[in-house]
C-alpha cells in the first residue's frame, strides 16, 4: 500500500543527516577522551591547587552567567524571542556601578579617628549596597524602556522581526555607551575591603591558594538572588501571572491578567538580575568598557539553551556548567586558554544538535512549539 | 480627555528633552555640523565645534520637530497648539535643568571629560549659547516658540487649501506622466530597456577610468556587499533560514585566496583565478559541514548556532593554534592580484571591473534561481514548511542547497575582497560584517535586487563617503534597524513578488513582511 511506502522513503532520505550527526558526535567524543587521557594520565602535570583555583573562578563566572541567563530564559519563555540586547542591559548595569564607586570614592569623609578617607573606604558595605541598588535600578529601567520602545509593537510580527530589532537595539546601546563614555577601558574602584586579588589564604595539598573576597561576594549574592527569584516565580502572585502568561497569553488575559504589565515586569526583573550581574562582573573582573556586555550576553544565552530555554532552574544549572566548563575545560583538554570562547560555542552547537531542548528540558508555551 | 492630552504631551516633551540631553552628551551637534559642511559646502564649523548660529538653528529645528510630532492626533488647531506648547515647555524645562548643571560645572571649573567624553568646556559653552546664567530661560523660550512654530507649520500644511494645492500638483504630474507614456514612440517602448542597459554598461565601463581611485574603492565595496547581500538573501530571504554567521563563509573565500596567493605563510602562489575557485568551493564545503548537522533546527536556534559558528571561525583564525597556518592575529599580507591573459590586472579600475562583472553575474544568477523550480520550492518552504513538505518538496536538501549557494557567493566576494585589499586578517571577518550584510537586506528589502543595491549603498557607500561620521555610523545604524522594524519591516524597496502571488483576499496589513509565516518555525 502507498501509505506504508511513504514513511519508509522519508526515513531513508533523512538518513544522511543522521549519519553525519553521529559521525560528528563520535569525533567530538573521541577527541575529548583522547585529550583527557593525555592531560590526566600521560602528562599529569597539574597539582590539585590549580584545579581548585580553576573551580573557584568557574563557580564565580558561572554565577554571573546564571543571573544573565535567567533574564534570557524569562523573556524567551514569555515572548519566544531572543532578547539580543540583554548583554547590553548588563553593560549598562556595570557602568552604573562604576559611577557609584567613582562617586563614593570622590566624596571625602573624616572618620572617627580623624583621618580623611573616601566614603567607599569608610563605609564599604554602604558603597557596595548602593552600587548594587543603583546598578539594578538603572539596568531594570533600561530593560523596561527597551521592551517598551523596541519590542512591544512587534509582538505580533513574524519572529525574525523582533530579533532584528533586538540586534539593532544592541548595536545602538553599545555605540551610545561608546560615544557617551568614550571607548576607554576603565578600572573598577573597589572599596579597599574587597579589593581585587585579595582573599582568604588557604592551603590545598601543600600549595597556598587565595579565595578572593570578590569571588565569594559574587557567588553568594548570585545564589541568593537566584533563590529569591525562584521563590518569587513559584510563590508570589506576580510569579504565578508570569507563568500563566508564558503558558498561554490569550487565556491569561481572559483570566484577568494584564499581559502587557506582566511582560513589562518580566523585563524589569530580568534587567535587575542583569544589572546585579554587571556590578558583580565589574567588582570581580575589574574592567568596564562599552563592549563588556557582548560576550557574557552570548554566553548566558548559551547557558540558557544548555539548561533548556524557558526553564529557570535550567538557566541556573546551565550558567554554572558553562562557567565551570569554560574555566576548567581549556586546562583539562590541554588546549590554549585563548580558545575558551570557542569551547563555549562548540558546546552550544553540540547541545543544539543532540539535545535541542537542553539538559532539563524546555518549558515553553504551547502556541508555537 | 483634557488631562489625557496634557499628560501625553508632557510625557512626549520630557522624552524629547532627555533625547536632547543625550544628543548633547554624544556631541551630535558637532557631527551634524561637520556633515552639513561637507555635503552643502557651507562652513558652519569654527575650530572643532560648530558656530553658535548653527547651534541656534539646530535647536530651533529640533523644537519645531517636537511641535510637529506632538500635535498629531487632534482635529482642532487650538488643541494642537496647546499640545505643542506643553511639549515645548517641558522640553525647555528639562533642558533648562540640565543647563543649571552645566553652568555649575563651568563655574566650578570641573572637567567631566574623563566620564562623559563629549562634555568639554567649549562644547558646554556652545550649548548654553555663550549666555551663561541666562541660558535656561533662553532655551525655555527657544524650545517653546519653536515647538509652537512647528505645530503652526503643521496646521498650515495640513489645512485644506494648502494640502489641496499639493494634491492638485501631484495629480497634475501623474496625468502628465500618463500623457507622456501615451506619446512615447513604439521603438522607445520596445528597445528602451536595452538602451538603458547599454547606457549603464557604458557608464560602468568608462566611469571607473574617470572618477579616481577613491570612488572606485567605494563602488567596489558597495559591489562586494551587493554580492554578499545576494548570497545572504538566498539563505534568509528565499529559503527563510536566519543566518548570523555569514562572515564565516566570507572568511573562507578570503583566506583561501590569501593562503594560496601570498608569499608569507606558505608561498604557494597558485594565481588568483584558481584560488578564487578554491575559495568558493571551500565556502561551499564549510556550508555543507555546518548545514548537515544543524539543518533540522528551529529558526532562532539556527540563528544562534550560525552566530557561534562565525565566532568560532574568527577566533580560530586569530588563535595561536593556527598561527603557523593562517598568520594569526596579524593576518596575511601582500596577496597577489589577478592576471588576465598574462597581463597584471590589478589596478583599482580593474578591480572595479571584476567586481561589477561578478555583481552582474550574481544578479543574473539570482534572477534565474528565483524563478526556477528550486527558487519556488524555497519560497514555499519559507511560507509554510509543512505544506511544502506535503507537496513533495525535500525540505532538507533544498535548505542545504540554499545554504551552499549563499555560501558560494560569500566565498566569491571574500576572495575578491582579500585580493583587492592585498591583506586579510581576522578583524575583516567580525560579527559586525555578518550583521552589516543582514542589515543591508533588511534596510533595502528582502528578495529585491534594487533593494539590496540601495541597502548596500546606504549602509556601506554613504558611510565611506562621509568618513567624518565614522563614530556615529553604528549608532545611527542600530537605531535605524529598530526604527525600520517598527515602521517599515518590508524594507526601503520591497520586493513585489508576494503581492503578485497572493490572492486579493489575503492582503492583510503586514502580510508582505519578510519572513511572513515563519522563517523561524
Amino acid at each position: 500500500m502507498e501509505n506504508e511506502i511513504r514513511p519508509l522513503r522519508r526515513y531513508k532520505r533523512s538518513n544522511l543527516s543522521k549519519i553525519v550527526r553521529w559521525i560528528f558526535g563520535i569525533i567530538v567524543l573521541s577527541y575529548i577522551i583522547w585529550r583527557l587521557y593525555t592531560v590526566f594520565i600521560v602528562q599529569n602535570e597539574y597539582s590539585p591547587d590549580i584545579w581548585v583555583r580553576l573551580l573557584i573562578s568557574g563557580l564565580v563566572i558561572g554565577g554571573v552567567y546564571s543571573l544573565i541567563a535567567i533574564g534570557y530564559t524569562l523573556v524567551y519563555g514569555i515572548l519566544r524571542m531572543i532578547n539580543f540586547a540583554h548583554g547590553e542591559v548588563m553593560m549598562i548595569g556595570t557602568f552604573a556601578g562604576y559611577f557609584v564607586f567613582e562617586a563614593t570614592n570622590a566624596i571625602k569623609v573624616t572618620s572617627s579617628s580623624g583621618e580623611v578617607t573616601s566614603l567607599s573606604n569608610a563605609q564599604p558595605v554602604l558603597a557596595v549596597i548602593l552600587a548594587f541598588i543603583v546598578g539594578m535600578a538603572v539596568a531594570s529601567t533600561a530593560g523596561f524602556l527597551l521592551e517598551k520602545i523596541a519590542y512591544r509593537r512587534l509582538r505580533k510580527a513574524p519572529r525574525l522581526i523582533p530579533l532584528i530589532s533586538a540586534i539593532g537595539a544592541s548595536i545602538f546601546l553599545q555605540n551610545l555607551a561608546q560615544l557617551l563614555f568614550s571607548p576607554l577601558v576603565r578600572d573598577y574602584k573597589n572599596p579597599g575591603l574587597i579589593a581585587r586579588g585579595q582573599g582568604w589564604a588557604i592551603t590545598v595539598a601543600g600549595a597556598p591558594l587565595t579565595i578572593p573576597y570578590t569571588g565569594v561576594l559574587t557567588f553568594s549574592l548570585s545564589i541568593i538572588l537566584m533563590f529569591a527569584l525562584y521563590t518569587m516565580v513559584r510563590k508570589s502572585k506576580l510569579g504565578k501571572a508570569m507563568r500563566a502568561v508564558a503558558a498561554d497569553k490569550p487565556t491569561a488575559a481572559l483570566m484577568g491578567i494584564d499581559v502587557n504589565a506582566v511582560i513589562s515586569q518580566t523585563f524589569i526583573i530580568s534587567g535587575m538580575l542583569a544589572g546585579a550581574a554587571g556590578v558583580m562582573w565589574g567588582l570581580h573582573n575589574g574592567l568596564v568598557y562599552y563592549y563588556v556586555g557582548f560576550l557574557p550576553g552570548i554566553k548566558a544565552f548559551t547557558s540558557a539553551v544548555l539548561g533548556g530555554i524557558g526553564n529557570i532552574p535550567g538557566a541556573m544549572l546551565g550558567g554554572m556548567l558553562l562557567g565551570l566548563i569554560e574555566s576548567l575545560g581549556p586546562t583539562a583538554l590541554g588546549i590554549s586558554y585563548q580558545l575558551k570562547d570557542v569551547l563555549a560555542f562548540v558546546i552550544l552547537i553540540i547541545i543544539l544538535v543532540f539535545r535541542p531542548s537542553g539538559i532539563l528540558g524546555e518549558v515553553l508555551s504551547e502556541e508555537k512549539v | 480627555m483634557n488631562r489625557n492630552l496634557f499628560s501625553s504631551s508632557l510625557k512626549k516633551g520630557l522624552a524629547f528633552g532627555i533625547v536632547m540631553i543625550l544628543l548633547v552628551l554624544i556631541d551630535f551637534e558637532a557631527m551634524s555640523a561637520t556633515m552639513l559642511s561637507k555635503l552643502l559646502g557651507v562652513n558652519v564649523i569654527r575650530g572643532a565645534l560648530p558656530q553658535v548660529r548653527f547651534m541656534v538653528i539646530f535647536l530651533v529645528l529640533y523644537g519645531m520637530f517636537v511641535g510637529w510630532l506632538t500635535s498629531s492626533n487632534e482635529e482642532k488647531p487650538a488643541k494642537k497648539l496647546v499640545q505643542a506648547l506643553i511639549a515645548g515647555l517641558s522640553v525647555g524645562i528639562v533642558v533648562g535643568l540640565f543647563d543649571l548643571v552645566l553652568i555649575q560645572l563651568i563655574n566650578t571649573g570641573t572637567d567631566v571629560r574623563t566620564y562623559l567624553a563629549a562634555l568639554g568646556p567649549d562644547s558646554i559653552k556652545l550649548f548654553i549659547l555663550e549666555k551663561g546664567a541666562l541660558s535656561p530661560l533662553l532655551h525655555l523660550g527657544l524650545f517653546t516658540s519653536a515647538s509652537l512654530l512647528g505645530s503652526a507649520l503643521k496646521i498650515l500644511l495640513k489645512s485644506k487649501p494648502v494640502s489641496g494645492f499639493f494634491k492638485s500638483i501631484s495629480t497634475g504630474y501623474r496625468s502628465l506622466q500618463v500623457k507622456a507614456q501615451k506619446h512615447t514612440p513604439d521603438w522607445v517602448k520596445k528597445y528602451g530597456k536595452y538602451l538603458l542597459f547599454l547606457l549603464i554598461g557604458l557608464s560602468a565601463f568608462f566611469l571607473p577610468r574617470i572618477w579616481g581611485s577613491y570612488n572606485n574603492y567605494v563602488v567596489g565595496l558597495v559591489g562586494l556587499y551587493v554580492i554578499l547581500g545576494i548570497g545572504l538573501n538566498i539563505i534568509v530571504g528565499l529559503s527563510g533560514q536566519l543566518m548570523l554567521g555569514f562572515a564565516a563563509f566570507f572568511a573562507m573565500g578570503a583566506y583561501s585566496v590569501a593562503l594560496l596567493n601570498a608569499p608569507f605563510p606558505h608561498g604557494i602562489m597558485l594565481g588568483f583565478w584558481p584560488s578564487l575557485l578554491i575559495g568558493v568551493l571551500m565556502a561551499v564545503l564549510a556550508a555543507v559541514l555546518l548545514g548537515l548537522p544543524v539543518m533540522g533546527m528551529r529558526g532562532d536556534y539556527l540563528a544562534i548556532v550560525t552566530l557561534g559558528f562565525g565566532e568560532i571561525i574568527r577566533i580560530l583564525l586569530k588563535s595561536d593554534l593556527l598561527t603557523a597556518f593562517t598568520g594569526g592575529p596579524r593576518g596575511i599580507q601582500d596577496i597577489k592580484g589577478p592576471t588576465l591573459f598574462g597581463q597584471p590586472f590589478s589596478s583599482d579600475v580593474d578591480y572595479t571591473y571584476i567586481i561589477l562583472v561578478f555583481m552582474i553575474l550574481a544578479i543574473f544568477l539570482y534572477k534565474r534561481l528565483e524563478r526556477s523550480r528550486t527558487g519556488r520550492a524555497w519560497l514555499a518552504i519559507k511560507e509554510d514548511t509543512k505544506v511544502a513538505q506535503a507537496t513533495g518538496i525535500n525540505i532538507q536538501n533544498n535548505k542545504l542547497l540554499a545554504l551552499c549557494l549563499g555560501a558560494a557567493f560569500a566565498g566569491l566576494a571574500g576572495g575578491i575582497f582579500a585580493a583587492r585589499n592585498q591583506f586579510t586578517g581576522p578583524n575583516d571577518h567580525q560579527l559586525m560584517v555578518s550583521m552589516n550584510i543582514l542589515s543591508i537586506l533588511i534596510v533595502g528589502g528582502m528578495n529585491s535586487i534594487p533593494g539590496i543595491i540601495l541597502g548596500a549603498f546606504t549602509l556601506k557607500g554613504l558611510p565611506e563617503i562621509l568618513r567624518e561620521i565614522e563614530n556615529y555610523r553604528l549608532l545611527v545604524f542600530g537605531g535605524l534597524l529598530v526604527l525600520m522594524m517598527l515602521s517599515r519591516p518590508e524594507g526601503l524597496w520591497p520586493s513585489t513578488r508576494p503581492d503578485i502571488e497572493k490572492d486579493e483576499g489575503n492582503k492583510l496589513k503586514g502580510d508582505t513582511a519578510p519572513g511572513k509565516g515563519g522563517p523561524i518555525d
